[in-house]
């Protein structure tokens, strides 16, 4: 029976349950007192908080609680260093700063270096304090440190033997700023004469930053032609390449390159028609997948011998219907799905495809969005697996289909109408009872079943479902009370 | 003398490749040149199962002819039961698969043998058998032995044991099976997941997508990259309930074990629990992710942290060179 007033009466009821997990999932809302006995029902045994601390589901106020309370135990420590949801606070907790010192240098630094919850005052004082070069190179790689904090880690290991590898990390953080990406391309430039394949490795991950500056691209181009093939490579790609430097790279001998610049969507209609007759079908492929294409390029391309070429035109969103209809009879399944795929397929062509000889392209049009109930219902007839998956998913499936898609033995037919997001109060409830947990699971988020058909899971075998069950009402006084 | 009993597994008139490399275990477990490696057949058609287990290493071959024509766990276990009474062997040698789990526990407790389960290595260790399993979820490797046990059964992981190539002529005997009431009975194969798609269970490379590949059509990018590398392109779960790839491609506690694989490639794939259960113990698994804190690391044999985009562009660099 669903009978609850307040928070305070879920609370009790998971003090009553004395499960670690329904303790987890409703210690936010415990008032003090109540935190007291629930932490005593998730610390008590060491098994129990051990188990909390490496959970990747356990709350972030629990971890940090445990942060507080054991922070001498390093078995728990470890955990909490690994676990991704330890919050910031409990980071803190454990590694902050103590009279101008890191609290711990332990070989778990290594894990906070690179956690991405970790303060930006903690990463400062890891990159000015520690020693260990695995914990500087992991700060480099934390997307959280900032342009400040890679900007003191390079100066840190300056000429030290492990400033290239730390330059290559920070070339690739996207926290890494104009300045530092020139400063590290000036050093790639400098060490070219020393060791030439570290040199371009540098430079490659500068030219490939979205915060390049537009000057370095313009220096790089400048020896386009004579530059390493990785650098020629990444530049090609580049949408910002001068058309010139783009034209005298068509011609390589590099099947690679040329791939890359028939992806360029800079590169004029000129290049890309000279790249359309390309010997290498990975260049064809890629000028097949572009949105620019002239009708004159897809007329050629269509009957191309290679039927990924003919995949990726006929997922291409730019390609007529008559060009879809000419593709639905190719006689390769793939491209021929990729049809039923495409957001162009007309009704018409999704009702030939419908009944395709081949399982998986007439899963494609029960999983299309455009797809009638006419034809769902057709396709609910379907005996596959994916297909009535897929008709289980879509939102167009009438509900008597899906009614009796949940009373199928397949736990993927089942749970395609739990994902399906039209499916009705009516034809979910009975999955609440559903032999497989994770279907039960899922049904704790529901958007249409009532919190009182939702309640019974509070006390499901499963323990996840118990945990999200009461995480769920968990979150629902807490948005109540912020409202208030 | 002793004899090594190897029960052979087949399903819907095929004979199961785990059987032979049962053989190949079988065979290292001879001390004497006298020993015997017996294999047991138990079906309707068992003849039909001559040729292809008359290999290298088989002494005797044994057709227990059974009303059945798939698994039954009452035959099965009625007749591995009497044949161990006939043979009295040493070892008993059954593969580690959802059969086995039907009756070789009941058949071991009833009679006090030794039992061991996924066993991954066998050998005596100064005349004690000893096996060798996986422990506490796999982390550790534990030893089993069995004291003052004549006869141990054991279930053998599939894959381990490399099957001995050549072919014999073994003695073939027929065996009958003792009366017995089965109480199952089998209605319906259901294959599952797709029925013209690869058995991904069977296939030793496998690269996979997870939810780090975004959308639909970044799916087929890395389809072409699993053709180029030779390897089968399966996937987590959520991938295959948006209708990306199919189910039969689904690894995990929703999908299938890959039992065979050797080579696992994870790209994007964070490493739930449920997905590991399909996959955590492939011996070279390499895992690649952007976070250096997701799960799949802690069982990956070489992890990358880096973006599965540039990963792909980089292999499909070095496959087109």
């Amino acid at each position: 029976m669903f009978a609850l007033n307040s928070d305070k009466d879920l609370v009790d009821k998971a003090i009553k349950n004395g499960d670690i997990y329904a303790a987890a999932a409703v210690y936010s809302i415990a008032k003090c007192e109540q935190r007291e006995v629930l932490e005593g029902i998730m610390f008590a045994k060491r098994r129990d908080a051990l188990a909390l601390a490496r959970w990747e589901h356990t709350p972030a106020e629990v971890l940090n609680a445990l942060s507080i309370k054991n922070n001498s135990d390093v078995g728990i420590v470890l955990r909490l260093d690994k676990n991704q949801n330890t919050p910031a606070l409990a980071i803190s907790t454990l590694y902050g700063l103590e009279n101008g010192q890191v609290k711990r240098n332990t070989s778990f630094t290594v894990l906070i270096a690179q956690h991405r919850h970790t303060p930006i005052n903690v990463l400062e004082a890891i990159v000015k304090f520690v020693d260990d070069i695995e914990v500087l190179k992991a700060v480099s790689k934390n997307p959280v440190a900032n342009a400040q904090v890679l900007g003191l880690l390079l100066n840190r290991v300056a000429h030290s033997s492990v400033y290239e590898a730390v330059a290559k990390n920070v070339a690739a953080n996207p926290s890494a700023s104009a300045d530092l990406l020139s400063a590290i391309y000036s050093y790639a430039d400098y060490s070219q004469a020393d060791d030439c394949q570290a040199g371009s490795s540098l430079r490659v991950a500068v030219l490939k930053h979205e915060n390049c500056p537009q000057f370095l691209i313009r220096l790089a181009e400048f020896n386009v032609a004579d530059a390493a093939i990785e650098i020629q490579r990444q530049l090609v790609k580049d949408s910002r390449l001068s058309l010139q430097a783009l034209a005298s790279l068509v011609a390589s001998q590099d099947k690679v390159l040329r791939t890359g610049l028939a992806a360029n969507l800079a590169a004029p209609k000129m290049l890309i028609k000279q790249l359309l007759k390309d010997e290498s079908p990975l260049v064809r492929r890629a000028v097949a997948a572009r949105a620019d294409l002239t009708v004159s390029s897809i007329k050629y391309l269509i009957s191309d011998k290679d039927h990924w070429v003919r995949q990726w035109l006929a997922r291409n969103p730019a390609v007529s219907r008559k060009v879809l209809e000419k593709l639905s009879a190719d006689p390769h399944a793939d491209v021929r799905r990729a049809v039923a795929r495409n957001s162009r397929c007309t009704n018409a062509l999704l009702s030939e495809l419908a009944k395709d000889e081949d399982a998986w392209v007439r899963a494609a049009v029960a999983y299309q969005k455009n797809a009638t109930k006419r034809l769902l219902e057709a396709l609910a007839e379907d005996a596959d697996i994916d297909v009535l998956s897929g008709v289980a998913n879509n939102p167009h499936t009438p509900q008597r289909i899906l009614l009796k898609l949940i009373s199928s033995l397949e736990a993927d037919i089942r749970r395609g109408v739990i994902l399906n997001r039209k499916a009705q109060r009516k034809t979910l409830l009975s999955l609440l009872e559903d032999s497989y947990y994770l279907h039960r699971l899922m049904l704790v988020n529901s958007t249409v079943l009532k919190d009182s058909d939702k309640w019974p899971l509070c006390d499901d075998p499963d323990f996840q479902v118990r945990f999200t069950a009461y995480q769920y009402f968990a979150k629902k006084y807490q948005t109540f009370t912020k409202n208030i | 003398m002793s004899t090594i009993l190897v029960i052979a597994e087949h399903r819907r008139n095929e004979l199961r490749p785990v059987s032979l490399e049962l053989i190949s275990a079988a065979q290292g477990l001879k001390k004497n040149a006298d020993d015997k490696v017996v294999v047991a057949v138990i079906g309707s058609q068992t003849e039909s199962f001559v040729p292809a287990l008359s290999v290298a290493g088989v002494d005797e071959l044994i057709l227990l002819k059974a009303p059945v024509t798939d698994f039954d766990p009452d035959i099965f276990e009625a007749a591995v039961s009497a044949l161990i009474t006939s043979k009295t062997p040493t070892v008993v040698l059954l593969p580690h698969s959802v059969d086995s789990l039907g009756y070789a526990a009941t058949l071991a407790s009833k009679a006090g043998y030794g039992f061991a389960t996924d066993v991954f290595i066998v050998e005596y260790q100064a005349d004690e058998l000893v096996a060798t399993r996986g422990g506490y979820n796999q982390k550790v490797n534990v030893e089993v032995d069995f004291p003052g046990k004549a006869t141990v059964v054991m279930t053998i992981r599939a894959s381990v044991f490399k099957v001995l190539e050549g072919t014999a002529s073994p003695i073939i005997t027929n065996f009958d099976l003792p009366a017995v009431q089965s109480r199952s009975q089998n209605k319906e194969f259901i294959e599952l997941g797709g029925g013209n798609d690869v058995d991904i269970t069977t296939v030793e490379f496998i690269m996979s997508i997870g939810r780090g590949i975004g959308e639909e059509t970044n799916v087929e990018q890395f389809r072409e990259l699993a053709e180029t590398a030779g390897a089968t392109l399966c996937c987590s779960r959520p991938i295959a309930d948006a209708g990306w790839l199919p189910k039969s491609r689904q690894v995990g506690q929703s999908g299938k074990v890959v039992g065979s694989c050797k080579l696992y490639v994870a790209l994007g794939i964070s490493g739930s629990i449920q997905h590991m259960a399909g996959m955590k113990h492939v011996p070279t698994i390499v895992a690649v992710n952007t976070d250096p804190g997701a799960s799949i690391f802690t069982i990956a044999k070489y992890g990358i942290v880096a973006d599965i985009f540039d990963m792909e562009e980089e292999l499909n660099s070095q496959l087109a060179a």
